[in-house]
Parts: structure tokens; C-alpha cells; sequence
């Protein structure tokens, strides 16, 4: 029995041998359309391999929807996958199976019979309610779960607002005090706040203009006619927004900016963690070929995704903005991207939507990818020792994978074991872990070898120091006045 | 062995009293050009080994990237190329040091260096991250005291007022940068020649 077991544990292990090697660079090719990498904490990119893995293409053939016409949006909720059909004005709601189970084409407004116009976002709340951004009819619409039209949102009034404005609602997000958050095009004042009554509130979470300082010596040494031909230092615009699990909002930016992913509080201030740096996709960006992120995901536990349309690439983070893995390319092969436009996670799995090829592609996790998601998912809930286990599984796949290192260090210096926390902090370059574990290790050898070397080391110098002296004054005359007595008796 | 012990406690004199210090190396002849090389040699060790045995927490070596024959250099090559350009400048300034003295002085102006790089490197494997501050701290004396050492050997081996050693100093750095473009530029037209050469016998054999 026990030769069998071990049999089979060592089938497994060969098994799981056969699949890392598998997923090593080179071979990789053969199976999935792009090669695995992820950068180390130097910032140069090393060979991964892949997290996810296609599994399916999904196209309006396929789903039996008839063929869609530029999708702009997708959003999974409970399971149920919200598509927008752009092209159709119609939403299509598909069930896990990926099977049709509505499409929302019209709907009751008042007396009369009303539909989309271009609309290019979509949001569902927990319970299902339904908002899109109209954009064309430059409106958002609010539907209840079964599509009954319950409540429209139009332009803003302010006198904040320039008299020309013109409101194209393009993304839409929507939070637990039912406050609407818009991406205006074109706006740059940050997202357009609505409150749960339609009723304009405020501009929030407004982006910081940045600007080259060669840009600004070039502005002040040219004329005022110069000046004007130049492009304007405008802020970044944001170009979409999800909610995260704990009710706040995740925006990304297109233009160039120091921080494309940013995580706003309901103050609108970016609150993203960067514990290293902040991410911002592929480090290499020299070139021109910076990622500009299309849409982000909220995945559980803190980590989200995010979407690159310069590379067609899927950048994971966890919650600290640690890169986990990078997955996706542009291509033509299936698994590659034209025109990724739109990602969410159902479950586990990631399902990026493609506005140019009309079809959404879903993702499976690797063995790899899935030993990190158990990892990351164990360790935000502070059991750290069945991260401990899966972080193992994640070093059999990638030896290179820092950020194992310091999870299963975290484990260790939480039990304790501090110098094999120092050993693997160093192994996962984190110098701040390191610097506590050593911290630990080197109190607990204090206590230890305190008070044995101390009460060697103290009799030993005072013996050295005060032996010779004690010798010359006291005890040599005395030995030799006894000497002395006794030479004379 | 005497030899070794009498320099050993002139260094230490030399660089806790620099001015009487300097003044008994160039003129009552304590100094020893041997001394000042080997003081040389030992901060180009001392730092290789800062290089690579301090402490992971303060250390940010990117080990492959680490080369002991380059470290090596970095302190041997602007040794010498400060006590050339100070000469050089010096000799044009009515500067009384020769060139022996110049390399004695900078050479004993080292020691604290080196002492405080190998204490740095021991105290740096016992610290964490919140008492680096001290490690950084030895760093920023170490630097400040071979400059002050610098300061008053140049004063005194070249008979200088103050502030005609601080643009002294300040000269040489300027003809550091010279000689390091003037020898480019001669290593790129040898190479040049050199090309050319190669061309002219590569034509005629294939000619021939």
C-alpha cells in the first residue's frame, strides 16, 4: 500500500516535473500564444511561466447571439456575464455556461418605447441593477435586474461647468450608496459624481496635470505666439472605472501619467498601495511602448488586473501592487488580442473582451497561475502557513518567483523560525522583512548568549585588568615577607 | 617591525594632528613613501570587501554585476590621477611639494577611510534597517575627514595659504577631468591609427 502511495506521489511529482517543464521559456510557445515573464526585483524581465492560459474564444456564433458589432463593455456579476453590443445597442446577458439567457434591446421609458444609442459602459450593482452609459444619447440609464427602465441620468447642472459642456458619458461605476460615477469624454476634471437621485454632486478624484520640465524651459523661452500653437499641458483623463470589493473605486488612465492604475477613496484621493513602485505595467518603457491600461478588474482578495492595450498584455497585482504574473499579447493566434477593450473575473478565471475581433476570450489559471491565486488568497486572510504550502508548489514551478520567497519568509518569521525567514527574505529581495527577521533572530541570540559570555567574559577582563596590580601590591610583598619570616625562623 | 609599529603610531598622530602631523612627514622626514602606498593598497581591499561583505540590509551589490579587478581600480586609478593633476597644477602655482610628498600626503590622508570602511562593514552585518542611519553616518565622516586631511596635507606640503589651497584643490579636480579627456581622446585616434593602419595592409595584401 505504502509503495503504491509513494508510487503515485512520485507519478505526481514527475507529472508535475512534465508541466513545469512544459511551461519553461521556448517551449512555452507551443502551448499558449505568449511567452510567461515577470520582472524581478532589479526590474528586468525574467521568464515565467504562464499564470493563465486560454481556454475558450467566445464569438456572437458561438454564444448564438448573432455576430456582435464593436462590444465596448463587459461586466460579470454573481456569474452572469453583462456583454455591451456597442454596435447592436443591446446588452446580452449570458449565464456561466456562456449561454444566452436575455438580451436587452428596448425598454419602456414613460409611454414610450426606448433604446441605446452607441453606449459604450456598463455597470451592475449586487442587486443586479443595471447602468449604462449611453453615450451617444449623453445619458446614463438605469434598468432594474429584469431590464425595466427605472431612472435616467442627463447632462449636469452647475455653475461649476462651462457653458459648453458637453456630457458623453463613456464608463459608468456605481457604489453601495448608489452614488453614479462617470468617465465624461473629454472630461478632465476627474469622474462626474452623481447622487443616487441623477442630481449632479461634484467632480472627484481629479488627476494632477504633469508635464516635462525640458517642456516648461521650451514654454518660457518661446513667445506668446509660439505658446499658442504648442500643446497644452492638460491633466490626465481617466478612461475608466470599477468598483473593488471594499467600495472603492479603481480608475485608469490613457495618457501618459505617473500613476495609470489609481485606487480613489470617497474623497477621491488615490489610495493604491505601492509598497515597491507604482505599478504601471511593462518597466521598459523606452521606446513609446508604455501600457496604457484599457480597464481593470478587481479580482478577490485585494489583487486586480489590469488591461494593457499597447501589448495586449494582463497585468495581476496583489493587494500591496506587487506584480504576481503578466499573461496576453497582441496576435492573431487564439488567446491574442486586436483590440482588448474590457476585462473581468468570473470566479477565477479572466474574460477579456475584444471590441476589434467582436468576440470575448476566457482564460483558465495555470497549475502555476493557480498555486500564486491560492497563495495571495491564504495570505490576505492571515493563514500563513497554507500559504506557506501553495507559495512551495508556486518555487517547484519557477524557482524565480520572488515574491514566494517572501511569502513563505512571512510564515516563517511569524513562527518563529527567524534565521530561515532571513535566508528566503534575502532569496525574495525584501530588504524591510529582512531587516525585522533579523531584528528577531538577533534578540533571540542576544538572550541566549548573553549571559554566558557576559559572565565569562566580565571575570575574565577584571581578572586581567586587576590581576597583575593586585599581584605587584599586595600578594608579591606578602609571599615575600613570608619568605622572609620564614628564611629568618 | 619596529619600522612597522613607529609608522603605524606616526599614521595615528598624522591624523589626529594633521598640522603637526604633515609637518614632521615633509620636513623632519617621518614620512615614508612605502607607508603611504601600502595605506593605498589597503583602502582599495578594504573596499572590495565593503563591496562584498556588508551587510544585506545596507548592502545593494547586484552580485553578477560585481567586479573585484574594477573595484580595485576605483580607488588605485583616481589615487594616482589626483597626484598627477596636483602636481601638475601645483608646480604651475610656486607649490613647494614634490611629487613624492603629494603622494605621501594623500596616501596618510586615506587611513581614516580605510579604518572607518572596515568598521562599517563589521557594523553593518549587526545593524537593521532603522539603525543603517549610523552606517550612513560613518560613510559621510569618512568622506569628510580624508577631505579635511587633504585639505591641510596640501596646505602644508605645498607652503599655501588657506584659500589658496581650496582653489588649488578645486583646480585639480578641473584638471582630473582634463586628463581624463585628454587621454580618451588619444586612446580614440590610437584606435583610429591603428584602423587605418590595419586597412591600408588589409588593401595592399588583398591587392597583391
Amino acid at each position: 500500500m505504502t509503495t503504491l502511495r509513494r508510487n503515485k506521489a512520485a507519478r505526481i511529482a514527475t507529472a508535475s516535473l512534465l508541466a513545469s517543464a512544459l511551461f519553461m521559456p521556448g517551449m512555452a510557445t507551443a502551448k499558449d500564444p505568449y511567452p510567461g515573464y515577470t520582472y524581478s526585483s532589479l526590474d528586468r524581465p525574467l521568464a515565467a511561466p504562464n499564470a493563465y492560459t486560454p481556454e475558450r474564444m467566445l464569438d456572437g456564433a458561438a454564444l448564438g447571439t448573432g455576430s456582435l458589432r464593436n462590444p465596448n463593455d463587459l461586466f460579470v456579476r454573481d456569474n452572469r456575464i453583462y456583454l455591451l453590443d456597442s454596435g447592436n445597442n443591446r446588452i446580452l446577458m449570458l449565464s456561466e455556461q456562456y449561454r444566452l439567457l436575455t438580451e436587452i434591446k428596448t425598454f419602456r421609458n414613460g409611454d414610450k418605447d426606448d433604446g441605446f444609442n452607441n453606449p459604450q459602459g456598463l455597470f451592475v450593482t449586487e442587486d443586479n441593477h443595471i447602468y449604462v452609459a449611453d453615450t451617444d444619447n449623453k445619458r446614463v440609464v438605469h434598468l432594474d435586474g429584469a431590464g425595466r427602465f427605472l431612472q435616467e441620468i442627463h447632462s449636469p447642472k452647475s455653475e461649476i461647468l462651462p457653458a459648453n459642456f458637453q456630457f458623453a458619458p463613456a464608463k459608468v461605476g456605481v457604489d453601495r450608496a448608489q452614488r453614479v460615477y462617470t468617465v465624461g469624454r473629454g472630461v478632465v476634471e476627474g469622474l462626474i459624481e452623481f447622487d443616487s437621485d441623477g442630481q449632479f454632486s461634484t467632480f472627484m478624484g481629479a488627476p494632477k496635470v504633469r508635464f516635462d520640465p525640458i517642456d516648461l524651459v521650451w514654454k518660457r523661452l518661446s513667445t506668446k505666439a509660439q505658446r499658442d500653437k504648442m500643446v497644452q499641458f492638460v491633466p490626465t483623463e481617466f478612461n475608466n472605472v470599477d468598483m473593488d470589493d471594499s467600495g472603492f473605486l479603481f480608475v485608469t488612465t490613457q495618457t501618459k501619467s505617473s500613476a495609470p492604475i489609481q485606487r480613489l477613496n470617497p474623497t477621491g484621493l488615490n489610495v493604491l498601495r505601492a509598497v515597491d513602485s507604482a505599478p504601471i505595467g511593462d518597466l521598459n518603457h523606452l521606446f513609446g511602448d508604455e501600457s496604457m491600461f484599457a480597464d481593470i478588474a478587481s479580482g478577490l482578495n485585494g489583487s486586480y488586473s489590469a488591461l494593457d492595450m499597447t501589448k495586449g498584455r494582463i497585468f495581476t497585482y496583489d493587494e500591496d501592487g506587487r506584480l504576481l504574473y503578466i499573461f496576453g499579447m497582441s496576435g492573431q493566434q487564439v488567446g491574442n488580442f486586436g483590440t482588448p477593450v474590457a476585462i473581468d473575473y468570473m470566479g477565477d478565471k479572466v474574460l477579456v473582451l475584444d471590441r476589434e475581433r467582436a468576440n470575448i476570450t476566457v482564460f483558465k489559471p495555470t497549475l502555476f497561475g493557480a498555486a500564486v491565486n491560492r497563495a495571495v488568497d491564504y495570505q490576505y486572510k492571515g493563514r500563513m502557513d497554507e500559504a506557506k504550502a501553495e507559495w512551495e508548489k508556486t518555487l517547484k514551478l519557477n524557482a524565480n518567483y520572488e515574491l514566494a520567497y517572501v511569502g513563505i519568509g512571512k510564515s516563517q518569521l511569524r513562527n518563529g523560525d527567524y534565521s530561515a525567514a532571513m535566508r528566503n527574505f534575502k532569496l525574495g529581495s525584501d530588504r524591510d522583512y529582512y531587516s525585522k527577521a533579523f531584528q528577531m533572530e538577533r534578540k533571540r541570540l542576544a538572550r541566549l548568549y548573553f549571559a554566558p559570555v557576559m559572565s565569562v567574559a566580565v571575570p575574565l577582563l577584571l581578572l586581567l585588568w586587576l590581576g597583575p596590580k593586585a599581584w605587584r601590591r599586595w600578594l608579591k610583598p606578602r609571599l615575600r615577607k613570608e619568605a622572609f619570616h620564614v628564611d629568618r625562623s | 617591525m619596529s619600522t612597522v609599529r613607529k609608522q603605524f603610531k606616526f599614521t595615528m598622530f598624522l591624523v589626529f594632528r594633521p598640522f603637526k602631523g604633515f609637518w614632521d612627514m615633509k620636513y623632519e622626514s617621518y614620512g615614508s613613501l612605502r607607508t603611504a602606498l601600502s595605506i593605498m593598497l589597503l583602502l582599495a581591499l578594504v573596499t572590495v570587501c565593503k563591496q562584498q561583505f556588508s551587510g544585506y540590509i545596507v548592502n545593494f551589490n547586484v552580485v553578477d554585476e560585481l567586479n573585484t579587478i574594477n573595484q580595485l581600480i576605483y580607488v588605485i586609478v583616481p589615487f594616482f590621477l589626483w597626484c598627477i593633476a596636483n602636481w601638475s597644477t601645483t608646480t604651475l602655482m610656486d607649490g613647494e611639494g614634490k611629487f613624492g610628498e603629494i603622494v605621501m600626503a594623500t596616501g596618510y590622508a586615506m587611513f581614516p577611510v580605510a579604518v572607518l570602511y572596515l568598521a562599517q562593514t563589521l557594523l553593518s552585518n549587526i545593524i537593521t534597517q532603522q539603525e543603517a542611519a549610523f552606517y550612513y553616518f560613518l560613510d559621510t565622516l569618512a568622506i569628510l575627514w580624508l577631505v579635511w586631511l587633504m585639505y591641510v596635507g596640501m596646505m602644508t606640503v605645498h607652503q599655501y595659504s588657506p584659500g589658496k589651497t581650496a582653489v588649488t584643490m578645486a583646480l585639480t579636480l578641473v584638471v582630473c577631468g582634463i586628463i581624463l579627456f585628454i587621454g580618451l581622446l588619444f586612446f580614440s585616434l590610437i584606435q583610429q591609427i591603428v584602423g587605418f593602419a590595419q586597412t591600408i595592409y588589409k588593401e595592399l595584401v588583398f591587392r597583391t
